[in-house]
């Protein structure tokens, strides 16, 4: 092996190691119960409460 | 999620790094309904639940039978403003026993859920969940302590069912189940039965199996039948002698309280003692027309019956 292919080949395992780490961490990191805000504004209709003495039409 | 996104279920936003909820405080459905309509047939049977739902699901089943607000945005939805207080004080008006968080998944808006779910508890008020089960086990977990009830919908027993027609994964709905049963909380559960899809006799056996092993023969089972919609209008609907054979299946395989939805049918509306095997509840759909359990036992042999009563 010559010193070129060598220090190629320990660049390249480096990269793959730390991007599989990164990856990994992110993978974790999403994993954390993070509680969600309310929104200010809701981006649809907003009604005023009508008849719920019927029963919902949906399933459930 | 990026900066600007919404998740997968159309309802929560990374604005700026934090997120958002949209649906807090606004559902698009409420009524008043009976909480066998759940279905709930082991707990407080012949009250009613003050029922709601928001717009999203964190589930894509190409069955929905409610994809008309599951499966759309909010932008495009009509809702009506309701924070926890006001919901509280809706169900305490119209004597309800309960408010149910149910028609999408209670999981999407977990935030007004949970939220609801303490402040309902203070005022006396019970809280059920009709979902599928879909959530990570720490904030399934926390919800556990402020919901007395569940009916899950265990949608088939195969990874490649949950995948292809739910996009979702079975595993963490199945550890779901064994937690909330082992929470206390009061389960049934719910198996949509799909025609062509998951109605295999041996599929069937196998779901049982699963849930009588570790949920217990004590936990209520309702086979719901499946009507074409969303994405599956080509399928036919299912049929009564399908649902009755899973009933029979089930019975068999020693799950001792077994019921059938969404059709009319003789099997599996009642409510039977496991022990002596006499009526102990007798419904028409969702009207109960009595009900014999006596401090949560049967009147006659004095077993106790899976479930709340009072």
């Amino acid at each position: 092996m010559t010193r070129r292919k060598f220090i190629k080949y320990t660049v390249e395992t480096a990269v793959a190691i730390v991007a599989g780490a990164w990856m990994l961490l992110e993978k974790t990191a999403a994993r954390v119960f993070v509680r969600a805000e309310r929104i200010g504004k809701y981006p649809g209709k907003v009604r005023r409460l009508s008849d719920i003495n019927n029963q919902g039409r949906w399933s459930g | 999620m990026k900066s600007g996104q919404s998740g997968d279920c159309r309802v929560r936003i990374n604005v700026d790094g934090v997120l958002r909820t949209v649906v807090y405080g606004y559902p698009c459905s409420i009524h008043i309904d009976p909480i066998e309509k759940k279905p709930f047939f082991h707990f407080l049977p012949g009250t009613t639940a003050l029922s709601l739902a928001t717009v999203g699901c964190n589930l894509h089943c190409l069955n929905c039978q409610n994809w008309e607000i599951s499966q759309t945005n909010p932008e495009q939805s009509e809702v009506v403003f309701c924070p926890p207080e006001k919901l509280v004080s809706l169900a305490k008006e119209n004597n309800c026993d309960s408010i149910a968080y149910t028609y999408t998944d209670p999981i999407v808006y977990y935030e007004y859920t949970y939220d609801t779910s303490k402040l309902a508890r203070k005022a006396g008020l019970r809280n059920v969940l009709v979902t599928a089960g879909y959530a990570n086990p720490q904030p399934w977990k926390d919800l556990l302590k402020v919901v007395d009830a569940a009916t899950i919908d265990l949608k088939g027993i195969t990874e490649e069912f949950y995948r292809n027609i739910c996009s979702a994964t079975l595993k963490p709905i199945q550890d779901n189940l064994v937690a909330t049963k082992a929470s206390g909380v009061e389960l049934e559960v719910s198996n949509l039965i799909i025609s062509t899809l998951n109605d295999k006799p041996e599929e069937i056996r196998e779901l049982v199996r699963w849930i009588k092993a570790n949920l217990g023969g004590d936990t209520p089972l309702h086979f719901l039948g499946f009507f074409p919609r969303y994405k599956m209008r080509h399928l036919p609907p299912t049929s009564a002698e399908t649902l009755e054979t899973a009933h029979e299946i089930a019975v068999a395989e020693g799950m001792q309280c077994v019921y059938i939805g969404n059709i009319m049918s003789r099997q599996g509306q009642n409510t039977y003692c496991p022990g002596c095997k006499n009526l102990l509840i007798e419904r028409s759909g969702y009207i109960v027309l009595q009900c014999r359990v006596k401090n949560g036992c049967c009147p006659d042999c004095g077993k106790a019956i899976y479930g709340v009563w009072k």
